[in-house]
């Protein structure tokens, strides 16, 4: 049982780092819907460079990085080119799904080194992702920063007039949010399951794109929902750990899908749209222009 | 307060030979201004007159082909609206440049470093309210901008501007959209303002006496060039308004007795919901009879937007009934209710009342396209709906080059007069008018005005909403102010009195048992 809650822990960390990142670029106004294909560029080339040089910190890093270039490239659609952010996010996806499977072939197969340690039977980037969860809602309520990034995403042109830059926090926030997303990828290829496969994310990097709008853009609720996903999931590949002898476990395989129908018919219900609509960053997607 | 070393009477700002020109216009023509400190003195002008661009060369949106400004005596260039800001200049934007979803002391501090680079919620909102107890302003710091009425968002600008250190604040239609207690606060605000020497330069298109109360000096703008320097003490309403417009323009709008008819539009009990699902609209009785100008009185928000929309039958009403002529239409669409006799006028002349992209002549046969005489079998009569258009381009008095011009490419006043005429042409029972002059000039709002009295001598039932006291209370044989969904009484046009209805409109009152 405990097992099953670590497991499921692990997983609910990759999600709620990921859904973490779309949420700060989403605060500044930028959608990135290209998230899976940012995370399968950072868990494929992470997993490759940890694998060459036999170091788990310069996997990492190559990941980061690499999802850092990749935010710049949205940011310079989406900012300086002023396009469709959700064409381009798409655009990001299908990259990222058909270049790391070229890429990632030859290293098919498991990583083969000693695994990352863990802290009181939990994986270290549980802990990451508890601490980011923090610093980003200290930093999106209390600072300064937090308040422009916030302000560009919901006027920007407000924003221009208090003095902001706008171009240049929407950037930042772009850039970090790309890097965690790369992070969030080689997570998932270096410690949760150090097995290189074709299209091996899943479709994760979805799921926490929506998260984000289920999360009413609050990293706190966001968390929630991210361990209330990763344990669904993790009982479905496993219900016999919890539930064993009850039900077949292609029902249990449905259950995450189906969850998150009932989660968007909750979605659609009048409480949580005027909530919702009163939440959701003004000028999200929308491309700023100087006027 | 950076108001150290100001004396009164220092010349605060002096703009000399600002010109501005673009392609085909003047719109600023050797502008010469000053104003000192401690002093109030307004630019007067109708839309179209070269306001907002000296307003925008002033703050630094715009930068002049020629001629030169002065902050306190120094030479200054602005390059963005930050130089004009960091030289202390404030700017009260009437579109409110506000994120609805922040609260207001986020609001006040936004892109300002004296807040710290950790927020200092606690130290910052002591300020603001020192600034506050200073000048009047009463406000919740923690509310969320989206929550406050036009006249507190109001504030919350200009404390903004204040916290910045503003010594010179720009205002631009400062009492637009402000109920008439809210205004007087503005005013009151205005003059303890001046009294720590700063020097405010309000900009105004309408609503005149409020310029004469609070400046001391007007300059009039018109077609880009000062046209009049005065001071107020000399001034009234008449001369201002001539100097505007460049003729006579008749102020006291005689309200014409017209013989009552029989009942038109009655309605009962009506309730509506707003868009985002809220009762709005709380029960509504009353009715319009032939000839006569029914005037809802109320600041926006109130429901009668709701009001005016489920009358011309684009909402849904929750309950109640509509009686046009007596015949039952609280389920008729709003196509029946136009081929029996409904007129409506939107309050969005842009977004509902036109289509910015369609020629005049498509845009007139919005009302006519169901006509048999403009539509035989469903295809148009292009031909006769473009006589139509110049018709009514030459009798009202559109300023468009011609009947194929994109309806996006006319002014406020032209785009309204158009839609005016094609309503006014169907000649309704009906004629349901949303603030029918709000942002026009004393030039276009005179003529709509005399418009609506025309089709009230034609026996139209006309049900007028407007946020301009003054109009409702000169045009209408009955006014009913509207607060929170609900008329607070119905009362007779010539026996209202102002304040009362001003204090009504702004919840200040309680409601009144109806006769």
């Amino acid at each position: 049982m405990w097992d099953f809650h670590v497991r499921s822990l692990d997983a609910s960390t990759i999600l709620t780092i990921a859904a973490l990142s779309e949420l700060i670029g989403q605060r500044a106004g930028i959608l990135n819907v290209g998230i899976e294909g940012v995370m399968l560029f950072g868990a494929t080339l992470g997993f490759i460079a940890a694998k060459i040089t036999g170091s788990y910190l310069l996997g990492f890093l190559v990941a980061i990085a690499i999802g850092g270039l990749i935010g710049l490239l949205h940011g310079f659609f989406s900012i300086t080119l002023g396009g469709d952010q959700v064409v381009n996010g798409m655009g990001i996806w299908i990259l990222g799904f058909g270049l790391t499977a070229y890429i990632g072939y030859p290293y098919t197969g498991p990583l083969g080194m000693e695994r990352i340690p863990k802290i009181m039977g939990l994986s270290p980037f549980f802990f990451v992702g508890i601490a980011l969860i923090i610093i980003t809602w200290f930093v999106l309520s209390k600072t300064s920063l937090g308040l422009r990034i916030r302000s560009v995403g919901e006027n920007p042109s407000v924003a221009e007039v208090s003095g902001i830059n706008v171009t240049r926090t929407r950037y930042l926030s772009v850039i970090t949010s790309g890097m965690l997303m790369g992070f969030a990828g080689a997570i998932y290829s270096l410690d949760y399951n150090p097995v290189w496969n074709y299209n091996f994310i899943m479709g994760w990097g979805f799921i926490a794109l929506a998260l984000v709008f289920f999360s009413m853009w609050n990293p706190f609720i966001l968390l929630g929902g991210s361990i209330l996903f990763g344990s669904l999931w993790q009982l479905s590949l496993n219900p016999q750990l919890v539930l064993p002898g009850i039900l077949s476990r292609y029902v249990w395989r449905m259950v995450p899908f189906a969850m998150t129908i009932i989660v968007l018919l909750l979605m659609s219900t009048k409480w949580f749209r005027i909530r919702w609509g009163a939440a959701k960053p003004e000028a999200l997607g929308q491309p700023y222009v100087k006027g | 307060m950076p108001m150290e070393g100001i004396k009164r009477g220092d010349t605060a700002l002096e703009a000399r030979g600002i010109t501005k020109r673009y392609p085909g216009v003047v719109a600023n023509d050797h502008i010469d201004f000053e104003i000192k400190a401690g002093e109030v003195h307004a630019i007067l002008g109708e839309n179209g007159a070269g306001k907002t661009t000296l307003m925008n060369i002033l703050f630094g949106l715009v930068q002049p082909d020629e001629g030169e400004i002065y902050v306190y005596s120094e030479k200054v260039n602005f390059r963005s609206p930050l130089d004009a800001i960091d030289l202390g200049i404030g700017m009260v934007h009437q579109n409110r440049k506000l994120i609805p979803a922040h609260s207001v002391i986020e609001n006040i501090i936004l892109g300002h470093p004296r807040a710290g680079n950790i927020l200092n919620l606690k130290r910052t909102g002591e300020e603001i309210t020192e600034l506050c107890d200073k000048y009047g302003y009463k406000i919740d710091l923690k509310a969320k901008v989206w929550q406050l009425s036009e006249g507190e968002k109001q504030v919350v600008e200009i404390l903004k501007a204040l916290y910045r250190g503003a010594k010179i604040l720009i205002l631009d239609e400062p009492t637009s959209a402000l109920a008439p207690p809210e205004t007087k606060k503005l005013l009151a605000s205005i003059k303890a303002m001046t009294r720590d020497e700063l020097a405010i330069i309000p900009f105004i298109t309408h609503k005149l006496p409020i310029v004469l109360t609070v400046s001391e000096r007007v300059t009039v703008l018109r077609r880009g060039k000062i046209t009049a320097r005065l001071a107020t003490a000399g001034a009234t309403e008449e001369s201002l308004a001539k100097e505007m417009v460049g003729r006579e323009v008749i102020f006291r709008l005689e309200r014409v007795e017209v013989e009552k008819g029989k009942p038109i539009l009655q309605v009962e009990n009506l309730s509506a919901l707003n868009d985002k699902r809220f009762l709005a609209l709380k029960g509504v009785s009353f009715s319009v009879h032939e000839g006569e100008i029914f005037g809802i009185a109320g600041v926006s928000g109130n429901g009668q937007q709701v009001l005016a929309e489920v009358l011309a039958g684009l909402r849904k009403a929750e309950g109640g009934k509509v009686l046009l002529d007596g015949i039952n239409i609280t389920h008729s669409s709003s196509l029946e209710r136009w081929q029996m006799g409904v007129g409506y006028i939107p309050s969005e002349r842009v977004e509902v009342g036109s289509i910015g992209d369609f020629s005049l002549v498509e845009n007139v046969a919005m009302n006519y396209y169901f006509d048999d005489d403009f539509a035989k079998h469903g295809i148009m009569d292009h031909k006769k709906l473009r006589k139509l258009t110049q018709e009514f381009i030459s009798e009202y008095d559109v300023a468009a080059p011609s009947p194929n011009t994109t309806a996006k490419s006319l002014s406020g006043g032209n785009l309204q007069k158009l839609i005016l005429a094609r309503v006014i042409s169907r000649k309704p029972r009906l004629l349901i008018a949303n603030l029918p002059t709000q942002g026009l000039d004393v030039g276009a709002t005179e003529f709509v005005q005399n418009k609506l009295i025309q089709a009230k001598k034609e026996k139209a039932g006309i049900l007028l909403i407007s946020e301009d006291l003054d109009e409702i209370l000169s045009l209408s044989d009955w006014v009913a102010p509207i607060y929170e969904g609900e008329l607070m009484g119905i009362f007779p046009g010539g026996e209202a009195k102002r304040e009362n209805i001003g204090a009504m409109m702004a919840g200040l009152k309680q409601k009144v048992e109806v006769i």
